[in-house]
C-alpha cells in the first residue's frame, strides 16, 4: 500500500463512519410529538407532554425564552403569527415546572406595538406574573461568530443566548422563497441587522445561524396554516383550520413533518435539505418516531 | 410667577391638558385614538377661518373655532389670557427675563400686515395659517424638536446603561418602561426642519426681551384675528383709560396699557389690573355693545396692502421641481394636492402620530408654497396598512379619518422596481423581501421563476418580482425593508389618478 492508497482508504472511511454513527444513532430516533385538538392551549401541553413533559427542559428557577412569530399586523385568525392561545400554553408550562422568568418575544416586520397588540399574544399573556413581554432592544444585539458557509457572523439577540432554555414557537405557513416557513426559519427572529440580505442565499445562511443556535424544543403551530400568499396571509381563504401542535427535540424533523401537512415532502423544501445535509437533523420521515396524541 | 388668580389656574390646565394631548397623540394599543391635541386645533379660530376660507363649503370638523369666535365677540380675547399654551409659557418664563425698550417697529399694522395676507392666501386656495398659529409653532416645536430630543437623550442614557452594567440593568426596567409609556416618544425621529421650528418657538420666546406677550400683542395672528373680533365685545373693562392719579395699570397690564386708553382689541382679560388696583376702581362688565373705540381697526392702506399680499403669496410661491414632484407622496387618503393645499393648516399632528415614523414636513418637495406639510418618506417609513391615525388626528379633514377597509384601498403612489439596482434582476440570485413584505392579501408584488445564467455559467431560476398596478396602494413598505444599502430596488412614485383599488380585482 503506497501513501496514495493509504490516503484514499483513510477519506472512504471516514465517509463510512459517518454513516455508521448515522446507523448507531437511528437506534435514538429523533420523537415528533403530534396532538390534535381545538383546545388549543391545552393541546400544546399535550404536545410537550407526549415528549415527555416540560420537566425534560425547564427547570425550577430557569429563565426561558419563548419565541413565537408574531412579526405581523395580522389577527390569529388570519394564520401570519403563532396563535396566542398556543403561546400561552407554552408559557403556562414554563411556569409550572418553576420557571422563574419567562421571556416573549420577536424583531416584528411591521410595527412592533400593532403586531403584539393584533397578533393576540399581548393580550394573551397581560397579568401573567413572571413573564415579560418586551419588545427588541437595540442593544442587546451581541456579535456572534458563525464560521458558516454564507454569514461568517452575525448579530443575535443576547437574551435568546443568554436564557437557559430557548423555545421555539414559529407558526407553520406559506413563504414566497422558501416555499414554507416553519422552525428553521422562525430562528430569524432573533437576527438583528439588516437581515433581509440574508434572503440572497437563505438555504444555507438558515443551515449557519441553525447550525450554531439550537432551541431546545420546537413547537410548532399547525391549529391553522396559511395555505397561499404567506408570509402575511390577509386572505381567510388562504387559512386551513388543522388544530394540530407539533413537538420536538429535533427542529429538522419538526418541520420536517409540519412539510406534509402542507401536501409536500420534508425535500422539497430547501431550508429543510440544506439543515440536513449539516447534520442539524433528521428530515426522512422514516427515520422519526411519531407521537401521536 | 404673579399671584394665583383664575386666569393663572385657566392657564395651567390648559397647558397641561394640551401636553397630555400631545403625549397622548400616539398608538397606545387601540385601532382609534380617543382623545389627542387636535382638540386644541378644532378649536382654533385662526385655522377654522382659514380652512372656511380656503374650502369655501363648511367643514363640520371646524366648528368649535367658530364657536369660540362667537364666545370672543361676546367677551373679547379671554382665549389668549386664560386658554393659549404658548400664552401660558410666555406668562411662565417672561419673569426670568430681563426687558430692555419695546420695539418701536413691531408695533402699529404689523400684525395686520401678517393676519390678512394669511387669510387672503386662503381665500386664494393656498392655506397657511398654521405657519404663524401658536399652537402649531408648539405643536411643531415639540414634535419635530423637543420630543425626540428627550426621547434621545433618554434612550441614549438607557443603552449607555446596559453597556457599564448589562443585564442588572433589568432592575430598572420597569421604571424605563413606564417613562417610555407616558412620557417618551417611541420612536427617536429626526425630522428636517426640526432646526427652523425650533427657532420659531425661540424666537417667540426671545422676542419677551422686549416687552412682555411681544408676540402676542404685537405679531400673532390667531390673537389679531380675536382681537378684531374682541372690539365688538360687549363686556368691558372700566374705567376705560388710566387713571390720571395712579397708571398703575401700566405695570400690571401685560398687553394692552402701553397707551392711555386701553386697547380692547389687545386686552386679553387676565384679571390683573383689577386685582392689584390700589384704589378699587377697576371692574370688568357689560357696557353694551360699542365698537371699541370709533376707531379704524387699520388704515386703508394696510388693507388694501393685505389682500395684494395674501394673493401675491398664493401665486408667487407655486413654482415646484418636477424631479421632486415624482416622490411627492401625501398622507393616506389624500386624492388631490389642490384640496390638500386648502385644507392642511402644516400643525404636525399627523407626523407626531404617524407609528411608523413615515411622515416628515416638507422642506422644498412641495415648493415654497407647501412648506411643512406632510409627505411619505418610505425609506424612512412605510404607510403601516391597518393604521389609519393620520387620519383620525388631522383637525381640518385634510386627511380624511376613512375606516380601515376603505383606507386600505387609497392609493398614495405606485411601487417601481429599478431593475439596475434589484438584487434578482441585477445580481441574478433571489431575494423577494419586498414581495414577503407587500401587505395586499392577494400580493401586489409577484414573481414569476425565470431562467438565468450565473457568473459561474451555472443555470438557475431565479425569482423575478414585479408590481400589479392595479393592487399596489403605494405604501411603501417594499422601498422601506428593501435590503440593499442606499437606493433601493423599488420606488414609490407619486401618481396623480389616486383612484382607490378596486376591491373585486381579479387577479
Amino acid at each position: 500500500m503506497n501513501r496514495r492508497v493509504f490516503l484514499k482508504i483513510l477519506g472512504m472511511s471516514t465517509i463510512s463512519y459517518h454513516w455508521l454513527l448515522r446507523d448507531l444513532s437511528a437506534a435514538e430516533m429523533p420523537a415528533v410529538a403530534v396532538a390534535t385538538g381545538t383546545d388549543f392551549a391545552r393541546l400544546t401541553g399535550k404536545a410537550i407532554s407526549l415528549l415527555g413533559g416540560i420537566g425534560r427542559f425547564v427547570r425550577p428557577g430557569a429563565t426561558v425564552v419563548v419565541k413565537p412569530n408574531m412579526g405581523w399586523d395580522r389577527s390569529a385568525a388570519q394564520g401570519a403569527n403563532t396563535h396566542p392561545l398556543v403561546v400561552r400554553g407554552v408559557v403556562e408550562e414554563c411556569l409550572r415546572a418553576g420557571a422563574r422568568k419567562v421571556k416573549v418575544f420577536d424583531r416584528t416586520c411591521n410595527d412592533e406595538r400593532r403586531c403584539y397588540v393584533n397578533s393576540g399574544i399581548e393580550p394573551a399573556l397581560r397579568g401573567m406574573k413572571n413573564v415579560e413581554l418586551k419588545h427588541i432592544e437595540e442593544e442587546r444585539y451581541k456579535k456572534v461568530t458563525l464560521n458558516g458557509k454564507a454569514l461568517k457572523e452575525w448579530e443575535l439577540y443576547d437574551e435568546a443566548w443568554t436564557a437557559d432554555v430557548y423555545i421555539n414557537v414559529p407558526v407553520a405557513k406559506n413563504h414566497g422563497l422558501t416555499k414554507l416557513t416553519l422552525g428553521m426559519k422562525n430562528v430569524m427572529g432573533i437576527m438583528g441587522g439588516n437581515r433581509g440580505i440574508i434572503h440572497k442565499n437563505i438555504d444555507t445562511a438558515l443551515a449557519d445561524i441553525n447550525a450554531v443556535f439550537r432551541p431546545h424544543l420546537t413547537i410548532i403551530d399547525a391549529t391553522r396554516i396559511l395555505m397561499a400568499h404567506g408570509p402575511q396571509g390577509g386572505d381567510p381563504r388562504d387559512v386551513r383550520v388543522l388544530n394540530k401542535v407539533i413537538a420536538s427535540t429535533d427542529i429538522v424533523a419538526a418541520d420536517a413533518y409540519a412539510t406534509t401537512l402542507f401536501g409536500m415532502k420534508p425535500d422539497e423544501i430547501a431550508v429543510t435539505v440544506a439543515a440536513y445535509k449539516r447534520g442539524l437533523g433528521e428530515m426522512d420521515l422514516k427515520k422519526i418516531r411519531l407521537l401521536k396524541g | 410667577m404673579k399671584k394665583v388668580t383664575s386666569a393663572r389656574i385657566s392657564q395651567l390646565l390648559f397647558l397641561i391638558l394640551f401636553l397630555i394631548l400631545f403625549l397622548m397623540t400616539e398608538y397606545r394599543g387601540s385601532d382609534r385614538i380617543g382623545v389627542a391635541v387636535n382638540s386644541f386645533f378644532r378649536a382654533d379660530p385662526l385655522t377654522a377661518v382659514s380652512t372656511l376660507l380656503a374650502v369655501k363649503g363648511w367643514v363640520p370638523l371646524l366648528l368649535p373655532g367658530l364657536l369660540l369666535i362667537a364666545f370672543t365677540a361676546l367677551l373679547g380675547r379671554f382665549f389668549c389670557g386664560w386658554i393659549c399654551p404658548l400664552g401660558t409659557i410666555l406668562d411662565l418664563v417672561t419673569g426670568k427675563i430681563r426687558k430692555t425698550a419695546p420695539l418701536h417697529w413691531l408695533k402699529g399694522n404689523l400684525k395686520y400686515w401678517l393676519l390678512l395676507p394669511l387669510l387672503v392666501a386662503s381665500l386664494f386656495n393656498l392655506n397657511l395659517a398654521g405657519l404663524l398659529d401658536p399652537i402649531a409653532i408648539l405643536v411643531r416645536a415639540l414634535t419635530f424638536f423637543v420630543h425626540p430630543l428627550i426621547g434621545e437623550t433618554a434612550r441614549s442614557g438607557w443603552v449607555g446603561l446596559y453597556h457599564i452594567v448589562g443585564d442588572r440593568r433589568d432592575f430598572l426596567d420597569p421604571g424605563y418602561r413606564l417613562l417610555k409609556e407616558y412620557l417618551l416618544p417611541f420612536r427617536e425621529t429626526l425630522y428636517p426642519l426640526a432646526f427652523l421650528s425650533a427657532i420659531i418657538f425661540i424666537a417667540v420666546i426671545w422676542l419677551e426681551r422686549y416687552e412682555t406677550r411681544n408676540w402676542c400683542r404685537n405679531l400673532c395672528p390667531l390673537g389679531t384675528l380675536l382681537g378684531l373680533v374682541a372690539r365688538f365685545s360687549p363686556f368691558s373693562r372700566k374705567p376705560v383709560s388710566l387713571c390720571p392719579d395712579c397708571r398703575f395699570c401700566v405695570d400690571l397690564c401685560p398687553t394692552s396699557f402701553d397707551r392711555d386708553i386701553l386697547q380692547k382689541e389687545e386686552c386679553i382679560l387676565c384679571m390683573e389690573c383689577q386685582l392689584h388696583c390700589p384704589n378699587m376702581r377697576v371692574s370688568f362688565r357689560p357696557s353694551g355693545f360699542s365698537i371699541a373705540n370709533g376707531r379704524p381697526v387699520m388704515e386703508r392702506r394696510v388693507f388694501i396692502g393685505g389682500l395684494v399680499g395674501g394673493f401675491l403669496i398664493a401665486r408667487l410661491f407655486r413654482f415646484r421641481d418636477p424631479s421632486l414632484q415624482t416622490r411627492l407622496l401625501r398622507p393616506p387618503g389624500v386624492r388631490i394636492e389642490t384640496e390638500f393645499l386648502e385644507k392642511c393648516v402644516r400643525c404636525g399632528e399627523c407626523m407626531k402620530v404617524c407609528l411608523r415614523s413615515a411622515l416628515y414636513p416638507a422642506f422644498s418637495q412641495a415648493g415654497i408654497e407647501g412648506l411643512y406639510t406632510p409627505l411619505l418618506m418610505p425609506r424612512l417609513g412605510y404607510c403601516e396598512y391597518n393604521c389609519t391615525l393620520c387620519g383620525q388626528v388631522c383637525p381640518s379633514g385634510a386627511i380624511p379619518d376613512l375606516p380601515p377597509e376603505q383606507k386600505k384601498l387609497e392609493v398614495i403612489g405606485k411601487a417601481v422596481f429599478d431593475k439596475n439596482n434589484c438584487i434578482p434582476f441585477a445580481k441574478r440570485m433571489d431575494c423577494i423581501v419586498c414581495e414577503e413584505h407587500c401587505p395586499i392579501p392577494q400580493k401586489a408584488i409577484r414573481v414569476e421563476k425565470v431562467a438565468m445564467t450565473t457568473s459561474t455559467g451555472q443555470q438557475v431560476k431565479v425569482r423575478l418580482p414585479y408590481v400589479v398596478d392595479e393592487l399596489c396602494n403605494g405604501c411603501g413598505i417594499c422601498e422601506n425593508v428593501c435590503p440593499l444599502e442606499g437606493k433601493s430596488g423599488i420606488e414609490v412614485f407619486a401618481i396623480k389618478d389616486k383612484t382607490p383599488l378596486n376591491e373585486t380585482y381579479p387577479g
